[in-house]
C-alpha cells in the first residue's frame, strides 16, 4: 500500500487502483506500438496509419 | 441497488467512448457523403467543422444539467437523443437535413463534462487523476477508432453504420440510466442540486483559478483539436518535398503520410492521458512541488506543480517544433510532434485531477465552463497558423503570445496558500453558505 505524502491523500489506494494503474501501462504501450509501427512503415514509404492504407 | 465506483466509471468510459464514437462517425464517411452528394471542398469542409460547433456552449449546459439533475439523467438523454437523430438520419435523402442531423449528434461531444462529473462524485481526492484520466483518455479513443473501426466495417454504407450506432447509443443510455448512480451519498447529490443556480456558475466563471484551468486546457485539449484539423495540410505543403522523396508520389500517398503524422499526434494525446493522471496521483502521493511562486501547502499543491510543469512542456514543445519545422528535416518534426502530443495529455490529464478538487461542490458547472469554453481555441489556433508567412513560424508565435501568458496567469493565480478559488471578481456579491 502506499501512504500519500500530502495532507489530503494520507488513506492508501484501494484494490482497484492497481488495476488502473496495469490498464492505464496497456494503453501507453498500445500507444507507443502503433505510434511506432505507423512512422517506420511511413519513413519508409509502406503506408501509413493503420485503415489509411 | 448494490454498486461501486469501478462499475460507475467502466459505465461513464462506455457511455463517453460512444459518444465520442458518434461524435467523429460524420467524418469518418465524409468521402462516401460528399461521393453520394456531390459536395464540393467547401461544402466538405463545412460538414467537418461542424463536429465542433456545438461542443462550447453545449458543454456548459451539460455541466450545469448534470450538477441539477444527475449524471446518469444527463447522460442518458443525451445518448437517447443522439441515438434518435442518428437513427433518423440513416434513412434521410435530403443533404441539408442531413447536415442539420448530422450537427444535432454532434452534441454528443459534450457528454465529456458530464462524465468527468460522475466520476467526480464517486472517487477519493487521492485517486482522481487516474480515475479521471481513464475515463477520459480511454473515451477519447472512441474518436481515433470511429476512423479506423467504421470504415472497414461498413465500407461506404454510412446509413447502415449510423443507424447501428444509433441502435447501441439507446442500448448504452438504458444501460446507464438503470444502473447509473449520480454519487456516493446523496449528500452530494444534494449538494451538487443546491450549487447549480445561476449564481454559483458566476461564482465559477469568474474565479482567477478556473480561468487558469480553462487556458490550461485551452493549451493542451483545444490545441490538440486544432492540431488535428491543421496538421495534415501543414506536413502537405510544409514537407511536401521531403513526403515525396519517401515514395508517396500521388495526392492520396500525400494524404497517407500527412494523416499519419497527424493521427499520431492525436493517438499518443488521448493514449497518454491516464498516464498523466496517474503523474498528477504520484506528485501528490510524493509531494512534489518543485516550481517557484505555485503554492505549495495546498492540499493538492503537487497537482498544481504537474500541471504547472505540462504547461511548460507544451510551450516549449510548440517552440521547437517551429524550429524543428525551419532545419527542414521531416524526421525532427515528426519525433517533436509526437513528444507533443504526449505533453499535451499531460495537460489534459493534469487538469482535470484539479478540477474536482478546486471545485467539489460544483464539479459539473466547473467542468461544463473549463471543458467547454477551451475549445474555442480549437478554432483560433489554425487561424494563427495559417496566417504566417512561414508556415513554420505560426506554433512560435502562439507559444510566444499566447502560451507565455497562459503560463504566467496560471503560476500567478495558482500562488495562493488559501483557497485559491476564493479570489476572483465579485466574490463578495457572489459568495454563498458553505453547504
Amino acid at each position: 500500500m502506499h501512504a500519500p505524502a500530502s495532507s489530503s491523500t494520507q488513506e492508501p489506494y484501494e484494490p482497484w487502483y492497481k488495476y488502473g494503474v496495469a490498464f492505464l501501462s496497456f494503453e501507453m504501450v498500445i500507444a507507443i506500438a502503433v505510434s511506432a509501427y505507423s512512422l517506420f512503415m511511413t519513413f519508409h514509404g509502406l503506408g501509413g496509419f493503420p485503415g489509411k492504407h | 441497488m448494490n454498486t461501486n465506483k469501478v462499475e460507475q466509471l467502466i459505465i461513464a468510459t462506455v457511455g463517453f467512448f460512444w459518444c465520442f464514437l458518434m461524435w467523429f462517425s460524420t467524418a469518418a464517411f465524409s468521402p462516401s457523403i460528399a461521393a453520394h452528394y456531390h459536395l464540393s471542398i467547401k461544402a466538405l469542409g463545412l460538414l467537418a467543422s461542424s463536429a465542433i460547433w456545438m461542443a462550447p456552449i453545449g458543454r456548459v449546459v451539460a455541466g450545469w444539467a448534470s450538477d441539477r439533475f444527475g449524471a446518469p439523467r444527463t447522460f442518458a438523454v443525451i445518448l437517447t437523443v443522439c441515438g434518435l437523430v442518428s437513427i433518423a438520419s440513416a434513412f434521410t435523402q435530403d443533404y441539408s437535413l442531413l447536415f442539420a442531423e448530422r450537427v444535432i449528434v454532434a452534441i454528443a461531444g459534450v457528454s465529456f463534462v458530464v462524465g468527468i462529473q460522475h466520476v467526480a462524485q464517486w472517487f477519493n481526492a487521492n485517486e482522481i487523476g487516474t480515475a479521471e484520466g481513464l475515463y477520459a483518455g480511454t473515451g477519447n479513443v472512441g474518436a481515433g477508432m470511429g476512423a479506423l473501426v467504421l470504415p472497414r466495417l461498413f465500407g461506404t454504407d454510412y446509413h447502415a453504420a449510423f443507424l447501428w450506432l444509433g441502435i447501441i447509443a439507446l442500448v448504452v443510455a438504458a444501460w446507464y440510466l438503470i444502473r447509473g448512480r449520480a454519487a456516493r451519498s446523496a449528500e452530494q447529490v444534494a449538494t451538487a442540486r443546491k450549487r447549480s443556480d445561476f449564481r454559483s456558475t458566476a461564482f465559477v466563471w469568474s474565479r482567477y483559478i478556473a480561468v487558469a484551468l480553462m487556458l490550461a486546457y485551452a493549451m493542451s485539449f483545444g490545441l490538440e483539436i486544432a492540431m488535428n484539423a491543421w496538421l495534415p495540410g501543414y506536413f502537405t505543403h510544409g514537407f511536401h518535398a521531403a513526403i515525396l522523396a519517401l515514395g508517396f508520389t500521388n495526392v492520396a500517398g500525400l494524404q497517407i503520410a500527412a494523416g499519419t503524422f497527424a493521427a499520431v499526434e492525436s493517438f499518443c494525446a488521448s493514449l497518454f492521458r491516464p498516464f498523466a493522471g496517474f503523474m498528477s496521483d504520484l506528485f501528490q502521493r510524493k509531494g512534489w512541488t518543485p516550481l517557484p511562486f505555485i503554492a505549495r501547502t495546498l492540499p493538492y499543491a503537487p497537482r498544481l506543480h504537474w500541471l504547472g510543469i505540462a504547461l511548460i512542456l507544451i510551450t516549449l514543445a510548440m517552440g521547437s517544433l517551429s524550429f524543428a519545422g525551419l532545419t527542414g528535416s521531416l524526421h525532427t518534426s515528426v519525433l517533436t510532434l509526437v513528444a507533443l502530443g504526449i505533453f499535451i495529455s499531460f495537460g489534459t490529464g493534469g487538469t482535470f485531477a484539479l478540477v474536482p478538487l478546486l471545485f467539489p461542490d460544483r464539479p459539473g458547472t466547473a467542468a461544463g465552463f473549463i471543458g467547454g469554453v477551451s475549445t474555442a481555441a480549437g478554432i483560433v489556433y489554425p487561424l494563427v497558423f495559417s496566417a504566417s508567412t512561414n508556415i513554420h513560424m505560426g506554433y512560435l508565435y502562439v507559444a510566444l503570445y499566447m502560451f507565455v501568458p497562459f503560463v504566467l496567469f496560471y503560476f500567478w493565480a495558482a500562488r495562493h496558500e488559501r483557497h485559491p478559488e476564493e479570489h476572483g471578481i465579485f466574490t463578495q456579491a457572489l459568495a454563498v453558505e458553505k453547504a
